[in-house]
């Protein structure tokens, strides 16, 4: 079932996901050589709780961390660690928070010192393919549009989208419906209604789409070791197009 | 953080589902259905369609809109009901 937002909800809703927003371009204006993933995850949590919200992730289905730190091939889900971010390294960053009743959340992938131009340009495409994604968000419109513009975008960079992953709507739950794929045919699945906010995450390897999930149960990686990107806003559907919550004001590093 | 594919959303695992057995919640008729059965809606907005049991009370005791009313979730089906008890 798909929960639509009141318009005074939606304005609820802009707290979580402008702090989320703010929370992430922090952590991204951090992240350097020699910076552990673990202390992004401190920090990620030391500034939601000062701001008096909750971080969405810790202890959701058991998952023990604020931050998903994925590095390199690890796509999602990444647990942060003692591991030191190495130059040349990508880190996808995503962060959840709950304030006043509402989800926020967002992902943004930042390259490392200095990374080869290839790799940059797997998050250019990633970004560029949230864009298309998000462009795709207006009334009638159906979910499976939202996907194939993804597809399409990313498929003609010659990278690959992940499957076992999908976005989410967003609100009073972290996953709630309709499931967001970031692939498939178009003019498919629920239309899109006033009210809707959903999260859009395209995830992208460089290689093939394949992953699989580590021991511990979250961390996601690539089946071929290739590396992965993985960008997400929660945007609502409104009258007047899309409404992307977790727009960060600084820009991330990743769009340099 | 990314949805796994096919899994159900936030809500679902909520529900205790004691094995086989049926998980017991609270809920308000919202809406009569055709075929005796009711739209009922339960903790964080999640809606269900319910009957009520067969049986020689089953129209000695009528369910209105707006009725408080106890369900039986059934565990192979957490978006179906079977209204047991009506609340106050």
């Amino acid at each position: 079932m798909i929960v639509c937002k009141s318009p005074a909800e939606i304005e609820r809703m802009r707290a979580a996901n402008a702090l989320v927003a703010d929370v992430l371009a922090a952590l991204a204006a951090m992240t350097a050589p020699g910076v552990t993933t673990a202390d992004l995850d401190a920090r990620a949590e030391s500034l939601v709780r000062d701001a008096g919200a909750e971080p969405a992730f810790k202890g959701y289905r058991g998952y023990p961390a604020s931050l998903c730190a994925s590095v390199n091939e690890q796509v999602v889900h990444g647990i942060p660690s003692s591991r030191a971010l190495v130059d040349g390294d990508i880190v996808s960053l995503d962060m959840g928070v709950k304030l006043n009743g509402f989800y926020g959340d967002t992902a943004v992938t930042v390259p490392v010192g200095t990374v080869e131009p290839e790799v940059l340009r797997l998050l250019r495409v990633t970004q560029e393919s949230l864009a298309k994604g998000i462009a795709q968000v207006r009334i009638g419109s159906r979910v499976s549009d939202i996907g194939h513009a993804i597809q399409r975008h990313v498929e003609a960079g010659g990278f690959s989208v992940v499957r076992e992953f999908v976005g989410h709507g967003i609100g009073a739950a972290l996953h709630e419906d309709p499931q967001i794929a970031n692939y498939g045919e178009p003019g498919h699945g629920p239309r899109l209604a006033e009210g809707m906010v959903l999260a859009i995450e395209p995830m992208v390897n460089m290689g093939k789409p394949a992953v699989r999930v580590l021991g511990d149960g979250w961390t996601a990686v690539t089946r071929d070791g290739s590396l992965s990107a993985h960008f997400e806003h929660t945007v609502a559907v409104t009258k007047s197009g899309p409404l992307v919550l977790t727009q960060r004001s600084v820009a991330p590093a990743a769009a340099r | 953080m990314a949805r796994v594919t096919g899994d159900r959303p936030d809500g679902f695992d909520e529900v205790s589902v004691p094995g086989h057995g049926a998980a017991s919640v609270e809920g308000t008729v919202m809406e009569t259905l055709p075929h005796g059965l009711f739209r009922v809606v339960i903790a964080r907005q999640r809606q269900v369609t319910a009957h009520v049991p067969s049986g020689p009370g089953r129209n000695f005791i009528r369910v209105l809109v707006g009725d408080r009313v106890r369900l039986e979730l059934s565990a192979r089906d957490l978006t179906r009901g079977r209204i047991v008890e009506k609340l106050g």
